[in-house]
């Protein structure tokens, strides 16, 4: 049987944030279904327009009632592609960590928080590319922004790609490890660069600014609702992912006694 | 004979590693005949591809990122072959057996793999010159094409020297290098592809897209160059 | 006289796995230490701690009274390894191989080192052959050259006689026995009756952990193949 001195090498069986994990999940549900109605219902279209099947005229162009119905999608887009961002910088800070202590648990912690990270960059890009449809009326093209979600895609992809082709436990982490530390590096520079470089072809898109007090809100709701959606994703999968190991873990002990 | 040991500078140690890949390559000359092949090779392909445009100022506004997919597709093929000879007979653990510090072989493998790359540039760039240039004036300043060259040669060998000591020991190393090694040069590829399109097109205000772009190219290898060498060593003894 | 090798509770854990548990083990100068196991028992990653590749997860390991975990370089000066692959760039000369080795570990005169080498194991005429060209019982011939090359107190031996045939194996045994003077040697091999025969040491491993270890009188063959088979038996389940 295991003895109290082995036991502590385990992984271990559950913390105090799995009791909230749940919970988090069911707020951060029950805030973005606020913050949708919020979005229709409470927040005013930009700049006080009405949306009445009439095309409005805003800072010197026409926007159509189409327009600013998608216009809603951005309260979701913003949020989303934060928590995303967050989540991978998370994973970047555990894979630090791992490489400091090499400590598997930490390994663990990166990995989710990458499979966390790539839900939501998808969920970004389904929102961010159905805005680029209505507002530039093109499926795709190579705005900063866009360019940037799509390579911390592709990377997140071929994080999770890596993983599946190496054997050894103890490589892949470090490998992974250091493959995530180099994607937070490298997508700030992604954006930071495809934004700076001037850049004749592409159409220079500039919006009317600032938000009134009911966008705020509305923002600041779903963002608090992503937010904890992200946080309760995470703990209910890493409180799988760690059971799975630690039931692998006593299977050994056991068979070795 | 007693032997005695004098451990040697990291500087002399950086040069017995990088000649060692040297003479090896002129041993076999097989890092330079591939790349050099696989690029005149991807050349032909560009002629077939563009075999319909007539309109000069098309071909202008092209040629840089053509040139850059000629690059990046070289140094891939280069850089999945340069950790090969290391891990033929072990040889990589031989060398880890030396007392020497982790980042000497990083840098020399860099250094090695910028040189091969460089002179496959070397004739490579004329060739994609004579191909599609010499039928359309570039801009003036077109000599300029060796500074984004050598900024992307230096930061895709650096990046690519850690990606595939990575890549080498894993399944499917040659798919494996390619999917890591594109999504993260990107930021470089776009800064050193809107360098060389902006000379090579020559248009007014050229340089206002040029200078930034190199510096941000640049700014991206130091950047790189720096991470990688920090993490080289936790890769390499993995 | 100093101990060539001491490990105390040395441990390689990665999450639960223990690939390596608890070992603790002294190894006298000129020893020659032979580890037996099934696969997967940690021989190889036992051996690799040893020889600084791999670093332990606890416990203290010192080579020559060298703590492997504080300076692992000034240990790497005293470690000489052979495998199964020969660590040689295929495309450079013998004398090319032997020199760059010479040269990182900043040997004094390197190429009369090298030459001396070379005639130790009788491989002076094909110096400058490319060993793409030799043999594979000549190529594992200039493989101790290499190992040896910074005269190295302790040498290992992992799994040495893949793929070598009889005769290269004679001339191989022949080889180590002449460099057996004033060195350690550890070996990690599948030949049971090889590895006994030589051995003044013997350790046996399980499951990472130690099932027997002392000095070769303490076992009888008859009774150690028998133990060892138990162990084989036991890794197997």
């Amino acid at each position: 049987m295991a003895n109290a001195k082995k036991s502590h090498a385990l992984p271990e069986g559950g913390q105090w944030p799995d009791a909230i994990a749940f919970w988090a999940v069911l707020a951060g549900a029950v805030l973005t279904t606020i913050g949708f109605l919020m979005a229709f219902l409470y927040a005013g279209p930009v700049n006080g327009a009405s949306v009445d099947g009439m095309p409005e005229m805003i800072g010197g162009q026409m926007v159509s009632s189409k327009l600013l119905l998608s216009q809603k999608i951005f309260y979701f887009h913003m949020p989303v592609a934060i928590v995303s961002f967050g989540a991978l910088a998370f994973a970047g800070y555990y894979s630090v960590r791992f490489l400091m202590t090499k400590n598997q648990r930490y390994d663990t912690c990166a990995k989710v928080a990458m499979e966390i990270s790539l839900i939501f960059v998808v969920c970004t890009m389904i929102t961010g590319d159905l805005w680029t449809r209505f507002e530039w009326g093109v499926w795709w093209t190579w705005d900063p922004r866009l360019t940037t979600y799509l390579i911390l895609m592709l990377i997140i992809i071929a994080y999770f790609v890596l993983r599946g082709f190496i054997d050894e436990p103890e490589r892949r982490s470090i490998y992974s490890a250091v493959v995530s530390i180099i994607a937070l590096v490298d997508v700030p520079i992604c954006l930071m660069i495809t934004r700076m470089i001037p850049s004749s072809i592409h159409p220079v898109v500039l919006r009317e600014g600032g938000m009134t007090g009911d966008m705020g809100m509305t923002v600041g709701v779903c963002m608090i609702g992503m937010i904890l959606l992200g946080f309760g994703m995470y703990r209910l999968r890493f409180r799988q992912v760690r059971l799975a190991q630690r039931v692998q873990a006593l299977k050994d002990e056991l068979e070795e006694n | 004979m007693s032997v005695v040991l004098k451990t040697p500078s990291t500087f002399q140690q950086y040069k017995t590693l990088l000649r060692k890949d040297l003479e090896q390559e002129f041993r076999t000359k097989e890092m330079i005949t591939s790349m050099g092949i696989y690029a005149l090779l991807v050349l032909v392909v560009f002629g077939a591809a563009l075999g319909q445009t007539t309109q000069a100022l098309d071909l202008l506004q092209v040629s840089g990122g053509l040139l850059w997919t000629l690059i990046v597709f070289t140094s891939l093929l280069g850089l999945n072959r340069s950790f090969n000879h290391e891990k033929e007979q072990g040889c990589l653990e031989g060398i880890l057996l030396v007392p020497l510090d982790r980042s000497v072989i990083f840098l020399a493998k860099a250094t090695s793999n910028i040189l091969f790359l460089l002179a496959v540039e070397v004739i490579t760039v004329p060739l994609f010159y004579f191909f599609f240039l010499t039928a359309v004036t570039p801009g003036e300043s077109f000599w300029l094409l060796v500074l984004p060259l050598l900024v992307g040669t230096i930061g895709m060998a650096g990046i690519g020297t850690l990606l595939s000591t990575i890549t080498v020991n894993t399944r499917g190393k040659d798919v494996m290098l390619a999917v890591l090694f594109v999504p993260i040069i990107f930021p470089l590829l776009f800064a050193c592809a809107s360098a060389t399109t902006a000379i090579i097109v020559g248009a007014e205000g050229a340089m206002d897209v040029f200078y930034p772009a190199l510096l941000l190219a640049a700014g991206y290898d130091v950047i790189m160059l720096l991470l990688s060498w920090v993490l080289y060593d936790f890769v390499i003894s993995a | 006289m100093q101990a060539a090798i001491t490990t105390k509770k040395l441990s390689k854990v990665f999450g639960t796995r223990k690939a390596v548990d608890n070992i603790s083990l002294e190894v006298p100068q000129g020893a020659f230490l032979s580890i037996f196991g099934p696969n997967g028992a940690g021989k190889t990653t036992l051996l690799r701690m040893l020889s600084t590749l791999s670093r332990p997860t606890s416990g203290t390991a010192k080579l020559m009274g060298i703590d492997l975990k504080e300076d692992a370089d000034k240990a790497r000066e005293h470690i000489g390894l052979i495998s199964h692959n020969s660590m040689l760039y295929p495309d450079l000369t013998a004398e090319q191989n032997l020199l760059l080795y010479a040269q990182l570990y900043g040997v004094q005169n390197p190429h009369e080192r090298v030459m001396e080498m070379l005639e130790a194991v009788e491989l002076k005429h094909r110096r400058l052959d490319v060993v793409r060209t030799f043999s594979r019982g000549m190529t594992q011939r200039l493989s101790i050259a290499r190992a040896l090359i910074n005269d190295p107190d302790v040498v290992f031996l992992d799994e040495p006689y893949s793929g070598l045939d009889p005769h290269a194996v004679e001339i191989f045994d022949e080889l180590i026995a002449s460099q057996r003077e004033g060195r350690t040697f550890v070996m990690v091999s599948h030949d049971l009756q090889k590895g006994f025969d030589m051995c003044t040491h013997a350790l046996v491993l399980a499951r990472g952990k130690e099932v027997a270890f002392g000095p070769k009188e303490e076992f009888e063959f008859g009774a150690f193949s028998l133990l060892y088979r138990e162990t084989v038996g036991m890794g197997v389940s």
